[in-house]
């Protein structure tokens, strides 16, 4: 499902998501988590619509966390509130399970944010953010994207080809199989590669090689793309500076210490800021929503008044 | 004024003994359209690649070419890389990028232009092409005639000053091609872009250039305008003659004061002209040196009654439904088709009709959801896979690159007959020598000199040969063939006619589909139209042909207000002649 | 037995069954044959193609490329520096995340010398291309064998690359094709410590045969093929997956990691065994011939 925050130039997806993979990855604040795993799950729901990101979730998500969640307290024995001892005599702790259920949350989200990036920051966008720093590579990622279906169709022909000539051996003994997978591979890359020359013509012939090479695209940075920037470096800024305060510090180890609960001015506008800058997508995808139905309230009301004019 | 000018220019390849080029003096003037016509390696390709620098071959050249009236060895890689644009034949192997955007992009990006002016040129030339619908496409998404045209679209964003193409038709369909060869027209007449190009269908494109030249053995032998060139390749009985469109051939023949025509509508007025007034003859010595040559069928005489008829079909199939999947459209709808022994049947129709579909269900690759497929009267499903392919059917896959696995032609054969060794295994149990075997069917491919060659070597009829070659190894009864004809020149298609015809002599069945009416008039038994997943009509080819008014060869479409049956060249001619 | 024929006799004969009947042998077949063994008649027919014989002579003769270049060499210096800096700003600012933190750093560091030394030394039109073929060639091998988990021809390809176009192109074909292939199967925090083991076993490959110490034969190539699987693809993803999540890296987690990996890392590495088996051979004697096609000089 297309949303409105892809539409936003790629530097904007990419600077939003290297922001919030990274502090989901690095800072284990339960009120962080919350509010990540909050942001990230509701946009999957845009994104995916929730019958996708219930099934993804559940299937992958849900059962990795439960895992993750027990394996810290099993292989860990830190902490000083013991629950209970484990039949090898070692001790189970509370912070131990505190902690193994965050680093579950922690892992969670990020697999969530993740999800979201491969949606949004399609192969186009990446390659037009490094074009400019890595020419060469970002035009062999290109390529490499242009001849993984080709020589996808490629193989099936080949498959094919085989198969005509009695030697498709989809239901033979394993050692043809493997002979034949291998004939297959073998057919593949000659033809992929004993093509590829002309291709190389092709670039040289358009001049490709020649210096001061420029990447052009589609994107264009816009006055909305501007001020979302400036939204974005503003919580930023905030964030960082409200979480080098020492606000929201928390340790697991030895025992569980989190500040900036209960709420106090500083952690607040943290926490809010953080908010905020997770949210963005969101916000965004909705307010555009809301402003299209207001939008087109508005032209049925004008139509109507036309209508009534003419008749 | 010169654009391009060759001067007493050779080149030869370094470890060959023959100069692929030599002593070539052509000029190219500004704004004009040239063809460039020649059997397959007579070195037009080579000439081509001589134009631009960077796409050079090695080896030892002499003379010099100059392009605005500079020496092209001194005029640097960025502007050559601009103004002179260059197209190659496959439209798949030049593409770059996975977007059409991008790709549109690419030459002005390595040019260095800014992001601005690139938006500018690329939506120009968008436009201008009608790239719009699919601007924003992965190139894997293109048909081959849009992929052709993406990448003239690309090399036009840089505004070349000469446009120069090798054989860029040659892999699309007769649709994409006229349309292509029509936007290069467009080009010419409207910007004014010199054109230089290689090109094997002719009839589309010859009346409309303004130079044609011929090249034969690396030597230029002809140069000059459409009807010069025409009536000095007749006078000097070249082979290239039968390349011409066929209103120029037709008219060789005959011997009268009208001015030969080079378009269709010129031709019926000259047929009209000529046999109202009656004042022609035949050259009977021209038509002994091509036409009583070859084994074309023309205007044969059909027995219903005929020995092939009687038997049973080889090849059936009944009510035969098919689609791709439950939520798709049908393919194949209730077709019904039978094939005799021993006869060449081809398979015409548009793009998207079904007719690959129908061939991929003979070829037991889908299997039809109702009806049932016979061969030999025995339902296809009921063939083990070993039994239907060795045997029984053969089928030649359209890319004969899609077989090639070894890095010899010997090798590649001996490859059917499960390696060099002369010991018994799987695909081969006969008492047979191999190595006679493997002479006697490269004897009848004619690739006998070749088979110490890397298969990726060969040029493209080569190579289709070849996987014939191969396919015939397993001792086919039935030839299933896709555009067998596609990128092939005049020669390698009657070359290719000839195994053809000797197959057939020898009992093998041949089924092909096919866009080359002009081959399937000449040597098809019967033909069949295909259209919205079935067969709308059947007939030999002078019958099937002569019912049609559009979908005709080009003879026919000529003759047919007084020779309605003649299909071929060698039809108009020999009623000429029996009018006469 | 082959009295001459000539063409039309032979066609005549070869397309009648009735009479090719009399020619027909049949083809002697061994009951005790057992399954193994014909697998290794499979592999072993294949090895006797004679066309596989003189690479090896032909490359043994090449002197001059066993040489080590300069960038080799300051990539080298560049890993050994970056890497305890970042591990002491790690453990100094990230406290209980900086096992996650030095890791993920320490790939980007790895990797990035890497594509910036191909960037500056502006590669030819052909390498790249041959590049993108290979790395393409790679992520379809991943994607083919989707459904079955570990067995996955892709490290087999990129050793092949590095052995045939040197470290270098052994290093990006690892790397972009981890990368694109994630590109269908979901990128993730996994993405740049697969990029950076398979784009390493590809420069190893190329490091170790310019260094003489690997060769092109399929036993050697299996060899390092097995090894590299086991202790460089699996010696580090194993920990990779233990940094990600969990932030008390102890010894008997790790050995824990390494154990519970054992069997994954065995199948992952008789894969790439068989495919090096079945494809090193002809795969690198097509490679070398496109190499003397395109003039590319590694």
């Amino acid at each position: 499902m297309e949303d409105n925050f892809s539409s936003y130039h790629p530097v904007i997806s990419f600077f939003f998501f290297l922001f919030v993979i990274c502090v989901s990855m690095f800072l284990m604040h339960p009120v962080f988590l919350a509010i990540s795993f909050f942001s990230a799950f509701s946009y999957n729901l845009i994104l995916y619509g929730i019958k996708k990101t219930l099934k993804n979730n559940l299937l992958f998500i849900l059962p990795m966390m439960i895992i993750i969640a027990l394996a810290n307290p099993m292989f860990n024995h830190y902490g000083v509130t013991v629950i209970t001892y484990l039949p090898t005599g070692n001790p189970v702790t509370l912070e131990t399970i505190i902690y193994g259920i965050a680093m579950a949350t922690m892992f969670c989200e990020v697999l969530l944010w993740f999800a979201c990036y491969n949606e949004v920051m399609t192969s186009d966008k990446f390659i037009y953010l490094f074009g400019k720093i890595m020419p060469s590579i970002s035009l062999m990622i290109s390529m490499t994207l242009r001849f993984v279906p080709m020589l996808r169709n490629h193989m099936r022909v080949i498959a094919n080809g085989q198969k005509c000539i009695g030697r498709d051996t989809s239901n033979g003994k394993t050692t043809d199989k493997i002979k034949n997978g291998v004939k297959k591979v073998s057919i593949l890359t000659t033809w992929a590669l004993e093509n590829a020359i002309d291709r190389a013509d092709s670039m040289r012939s358009r001049g490709y090689g020649l210096k001061g090479r420029t990447a052009f695209s589609i994107y264009r940075f816009d006055k909305r793309d501007r001020a979302i920037l400036i939204v974005m470096i503003l919580l930023a800024i905030t964030f960082f500076v409200g979480n080098s305060t020492g606000n929201c510090y928390v340790s697991y180890d030895p025992i569980v210490k989190v500040k900036g609960i209960p709420l106090d001015l500083y952690s607040c506008i943290t926490f809010l800021s953080y908010l905020t800058f997770c949210m963005l997508p969101v916000i965004v995808d909705l307010y555009d929503k809301y402003k299209w139905k207001a939008l087109r309230n508005n032209i049925n009301k004008k139509e109507n008044r036309g209508y009534r004019l003419w008749t | 004024m010169d654009l391009i000018k060759i001067e007493n220019f050779s080149f030869s390849y370094p470890e060959a003994k023959k100069s692929a080029l030599s002593d070539i003096n052509i000029n190219f003037e500004e704004g004009s359209f040239n063809i460039i016509c020649g059997t397959s390696g007579c070195g037009k390709s080579t000439l081509l690649r001589q134009l631009k620098t960077v796409l050079t071959p090695n080896g030892n050249k002499k003379g010099e070419i100059y392009f605005k009236g500079k020496p092209l060895s001194q005029i640097d890689e960025r502007n050559q890389s601009s103004k002179i644009g260059y197209v190659m034949q496959n439209p798949d192997n030049q593409i770059v990028t996975d977007k059409v955007w991008h790709e549109l992009a690419f030459g002005l990006e390595s040019l260095g232009f800014s992001t601005s002016s690139i938006r500018l040129r690329v939506a120009e030339m968008a436009s201008y092409f009608g790239i719009q619908q699919w601007f924003y496409r992965n190139v894997t998404e293109l048909s081959g005639g849009q992929k052709q045209l993406l990448n003239l679209a690309s090399i036009m964003a840089m505004h070349p000053d000469v446009l120069i193409l090798d054989e860029p038709t040659s892999q699309l369909d007769p649709i994409a091609a006229s349309d292509f060869l029509e936007t290069i027209k467009k080009i010419n007449r409207d910007l004014g872009t010199t054109v230089i190009m290689t090109e094997h269908r002719l009839e589309d494109i010859f009346p409309y250039a303004t130079k044609i030249i011929v090249i034969d053995n690396g030597k230029k032998l002809i140069e000059g305008n459409p009807r010069e060139a025409g009536e000095e390749l007749r006078r000097l009985k070249h082979k290239m003659f039968l390349a011409l469109p066929a209103p120029m051939q037709i008219a060789s023949y005959v011997e009268s004061d009208e001015k030969s025509p080079l378009t269709v509508r010129d031709g019926r007025n000259y047929i009209s002209d000529i046999v109202t007034r009656k004042n022609y003859s035949v050259k009977e010595d021209m038509i002994r040196e091509y036409l009583d040559k070859k084994g074309d069928s023309g205007l044969k005489i059909f027995d219903e009654n005929s020995e092939t008829s009687k038997e049973k079909p080889v090849l059936e199939m009944k009510e035969v439904w098919f689609r791709y999947g439950r939520e798709y459209p049908d393919v194949v709808k209730g077709l019904n088709l039978s094939i005799n022994r021993g006869e060449i049947y081809c398979l015409l129709g548009g793009n998207g009709t079904g007719k690959s579909t129908t061939l991929s269900l003979l070829s037991r690759i889908n299997v039809p959801y109702r009806g049932k497929i016979f061969i030999n009267g025995k339902d296809i499903r009921k063939y083990r896979d070993k039994e239907l392919f060795t045997s029984f059917l053969g089928v030649v896959p359209q890319n004969p690159q899609s077989l090639f696995v070894k890095k010899t032609v010997e090798l590649e054969l001996f490859e059917m007959l499960g390696g060099p060794k002369e010991r018994l295994n799987d695909d081969y149990n006969l008492s047979l020598d191999k190595k006679e075997i493997i002479e006697n069917i490269a004897k009848v491919t004619r690739i006998e000199g070749l088979l110490s060659q890397h298969p990726y070597d060969l040029s493209g009829g080569e190579q289709q040969r070849l996987a014939l070659a191969k396919i015939l190894l397993l001792r086919p009864k039935i030839l299933l063939m896709d555009e067998p004809t596609k990128g092939l020149d005049s020669f390698f298609k009657d070359e290719f006619a000839g195994i053809l015809q000797t197959l057939k002599k020898h009992g093998v069945t041949i089924f092909m589909i096919s866009h080359d009416i002009e081959f399937c008039a000449r040597y098809a038994d019967r033909c069949g139209m295909f259209f919205d997943g079935n067969l709308v009509t059947q007939n030999n080819p002078t019958d099937f042909f002569s019912g049609n008014s559009f979908y005709t060869t080009t003879a026919n479409r000529m003759a047919r207000s007084f020779f309605p049956k003649a299909v071929t060249v060698k039809d108009v001619i020999k009623c000429l002649k029996k009018e006469m | 037995m082959s009295e001459k024929r000539n063409v039309d006799e032979f066609l005549d004969l070869w397309f009648d069954d009735k009479k090719i009947e009399q020619y027909k042998m049949p083809i002697p077949e061994n009951p005790m044959v057992s399954k193994l063994s014909k697998l290794f008649r499979v592999l072993k027919t294949d090895a006797q193609d004679e066309i596989f014989v003189s690479i090896e002579d032909y490359y043994s003769r090449q002197e001059t490329s066993k040489k080590l270049t300069k960038r080799t060499i300051v990539t080298l210096i560049i890993l050994l520096l970056m890497s305890p800096l970042t591990i002491a700003f790690g453990i100094l600012f990230m406290g209980d995340r900086k096992y996650t933190f030095i890791g993920i750093m320490l790939m980007f560091y790895a990797i990035i010398p890497f594509f910036m030394g191909f960037e500056s030394r502006k590669p030819q039109t052909r390498e790249l291309i041959v590049i993108a073929v290979l790395s393409a060639i790679a992520v379809l091998g991943r994607t083919a064998f989707i459904m079955v988990p570990m067995f996955k021809p892709i490290l087999a390809i990129i050793i092949i690359s590095g052995v045939t176009f040197g470290p270098e192109a052994g290093f990006l074909v690892g790397a972009v094709s981890m990368f694109i292939s994630n590109f269908f199967f979901g990128q993730g925090p996994w993405t740049p410590w697969q990029m950076f083991s398979a784009g390493i076993i590809g420069f190893v490959a190329g490091v170790l045969f310019r260094k003489g110490l690997l060769k092109r034969t399929r036993v050697s190539l299996c060899l390092f093929g097995f090894l590299a699987a086991i202790f460089i693809y699996g010696g580090i993803m194993n920990p990779a997956a233990l940094i990600m999540y969990t932030s008390h890296i102890t010894i008997e987690g790790i050995i824990g990691i390494y154990i519970s990996g054992i069997p994954v890392d065995l199948a992952h590495a008789t894969s790439v065994v068989i495919f090096l088996w079945l494809i090193s051979k002809g795969m690198i004697e097509k490679l070398e011939r496109i190499k003397k096609k395109y003039g590319l000089l590694v």
